[in-house]
């Protein structure tokens, strides 16, 4: 299915060319690396700790620059973007975090809300946004709820909620199963596939071997900073 | 900026406010010392003014005139011509055709004979830059003066004065000026006009009150920079703390693509919002000392010559509220935008 629509596709989503990362304490956390996703594509990040997923991540987030190489990511150039172009680039994107990051004192509603409001949106498309991505995480009956009265489950799908409210083109998520269950794993990452399917780019680090085989998207392995595999979507992995 | 953001954002200013509120009222107590201090001084410097001003008017310079007495007793060291025609002619009669009065003196040897002249040369010590008025003082009035001022009892020694010999006293211009600063060249002016004999001064006094004001004006420079300075540091370190209890929700702001100024403006609110309540707080608790204060002094020196508070009510919550919102906003600004100029881990909270 993605495949197809790797072949439509001219631009990539996300390009790295040549990109290396080196933290201020010397670290080498990527080096030369060159990767192309497509629009519509699904893809798995893994590799052992360490390896420079995260890295991976945020540099396309732009929470980091790299220090070599070019970088693009839905029409941005993040080698030159300038300093007030960077929220406009993260609204192309919904960041999912492992953490969940919901805010405790907020119910469900407003947790998902909170995106909306930060970026200028008016109440009424607040109500109608929320109302929609709630019930596509399945969680439109939890609305009222306090995160403290939620399963870990539950909660990283008010965070997923979340990051579909402002209808990016791009899902990043890092590690969005690293704290629920394995059942609750496989229905998040169904819900991504889900989400995947109307044509929304999904990019997900995992350590989960289980959810890699089973779902059967691209997967690209990261190895002390380098690619060292990139198997299409299919389950032609390893 | 769209309405709806507007309200979300000075909600989540108060909320902010509220959700701190011990640092809140913290804060907004050291801010309230330091203006009412800033306040005190401002009054204090006022009623030294006050004082000054009443001192300043006291401080008029005497510019005696070259008239009928000045001509009888006056030193005319300078007008040797003249001084030898008074001493010859009280014992001669002179040969020109203007007769000596009784006491010796012609009319050329004085500049003013009557009292239009002297009116005419306190016209022109009047168009003098840096004076403010001009009163002519007779020497009869002046005589007058002189034993009203004398220990009861004690003028009857003096009444042969004008009988028997004449008026000592000349006629004199009360000059009032403007700025203390410029006395001795206003008085060098004065000095240099036709038909002024000396001036009586009391330049030290104008040298002593220009040091108090120039003093006055520097201490109290001084206090308000550094209690502006101590307002600025005490609302940028409330405004971290709410920052830093905000973390989390920073965090998912900039990860959802909210703008620097949109994150700020919640926090800028906060503390314009403390710096507001502060300076409404620092006019009540400053009314309050003042009449306290005041009353006492007032009953115990016996003065009622004091600055009123309703005069300095307006312009003393102007400075108020302008100390306030500006340390308030600048203090949050600074905090915020050091807090968000931190690159790398943006998106890590707690
Ligand atoms: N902010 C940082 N400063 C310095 N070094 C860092 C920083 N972040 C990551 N590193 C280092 O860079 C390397 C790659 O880290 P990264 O977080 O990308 O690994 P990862 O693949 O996400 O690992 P994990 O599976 O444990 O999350 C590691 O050696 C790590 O110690
Ligand atoms: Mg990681």
């Amino acid at each position: 299915m993605s495949e197809i629509i790797n072949e439509i596709q001219d631009k990539p989503v996300i390009e790295f060319k040549g990109v290396s990362k080196t933290y201020k304490t010397g670290t080498h956390a990527l080096e030369d690396v060159n990767i192309k996703i497509n629009k519509g594509e699904f893809v798995f990040v893994v590799g052992s700790s360490g390896a420079g997923k995260s890295t991976f991540m945020k540099l396309i987030m732009r929470e980091e620059k790299a220090n070599t190489g070019t970088i693009s990511v839905n029409g941005y150039n993040l080698t030159k973007i300038k300093k007030r172009n960077i929220p406009m680039l993260r609204r192309t994107m919904g960041i999912v975090f492992q953490d969940f990051r919901l805010i405790p004192k907020m119910n469900v509603f407003d947790n998902v809300a909170f995106a909306m409001h930060v970026v200028g949106a008016s109440t009424r498309q607040i109500r109608r946004e929320v109302t929609k991505a709630l019930s596509a995480v399945g969680l439109g009956d939890k609305a009222r709820s306090m995160p403290n009265e939620l399963s870990g489950g539950e909660q990283q799908r008010v965070g997923l909620a979340r990051a579909l409210v402002n209808n990016p083109t791009l899902i990043i998520a890092d590690e969005p199963t690293g704290n629920v269950d394995p059942n609750m794993s496989y229905e998040i990452v169904s819900m991504l596939t889900a989400i995947n399917k109307q044509g929304t780019t999904v990019l997900m680090v995992t350590h989960d071997h289980d959810l890699v085989h089973y779902f059967k998207h691209r997967v690209i392995m990261l190895d002390s900073g380098k690619i060292v595999a990139d198997n299409p979507a299919g389950g032609a992995e390893e | 900026m769209k309405m709806s953001s507007v309200r979300y954002l000075t909600k989540e200013g108060f909320k902010n406010t509220w959700a701190n509120r011990l640092m809140s009222v913290a804060s907004v107590g050291v801010l309230v010392a330091c203006m009412v201090v800033i306040g005190l001084a401002i009054l204090i410097s006022e009623n030294v003014k006050l004082a000054i001003g009443n001192l300043e008017k006291q401080n008029v310079v005497m510019a005696y005139m070259k008239d009928y007495s000045w001509a009888q007793y006056g030193d005319k060291s300078e007008n040797s011509s003249g001084a030898e025609s008074t001493t010859e002619a009280s014992s001669e009669e002179s040969a020109t055709e203007e007769q000596p009065d009784a006491r010796g003196i012609k009319s050329s040897d004085y500049v003013i004979h009557n009292e239009e002249e002297a009116l005419a040369l306190c016209k022109e010590i009047e168009k003098l830059d840096n004076v403010e008025s001009v009163e002519y003082i007779s020497g009869d009035k002046g005589l007058e003066d002189v034993k009203a001022n004398m220990p009861e009892g004690q003028e009857k020694y003096f009444t042969f004065l004008d009988e028997e010999y004449g008026n000592p006293l000349s006629g004199a211009a009360k000059v009032k000026m403007k700025d203390m600063a410029l006395f001795d060249v206003t008085v060098e002016k004065i000095q240099k006009l036709e038909g002024i004999d000396t001036i009586q001064s009391q330049s030290d006094l104008a040298e002593k009150i220009t040091a108090i004001k120039n003093g006055i004006a520097i201490a109290g420079f001084w206090i308000i920079a550094i209690l502006m300075l101590i307002s600025l540091i005490i609302v940028s370190n409330t405004i971290r703390i709410t920052m830093y209890s905000r973390k989390l929700e920073i965090s998912i702001m900039k990860a959802v693509g909210a703008t620097n100024a949109f994150i700020r403006i919640p926090f800028v609110i906060e503390g314009i919002f403390i710096g507001l309540i502060s300076a409404i707080l620092s006019e009540g608790v400053l009314y309050f000392c003042y009449r306290v204060a005041t009353e006492t002094i007032c009953k115990t020196l016996g003065t009622t010559d004091i600055v009123k508070y309703s005069d300095m009510a307006i312009l003393l919550f102007v400075i108020f509220a302008v100390i306030g919102i500006l340390s308030g906003a600048i203090g949050s600004f600074i905090m915020i935008s050091k807090y968000l100029r931190k690159e790398g881990s943006e998106f890590a909270a707690i």
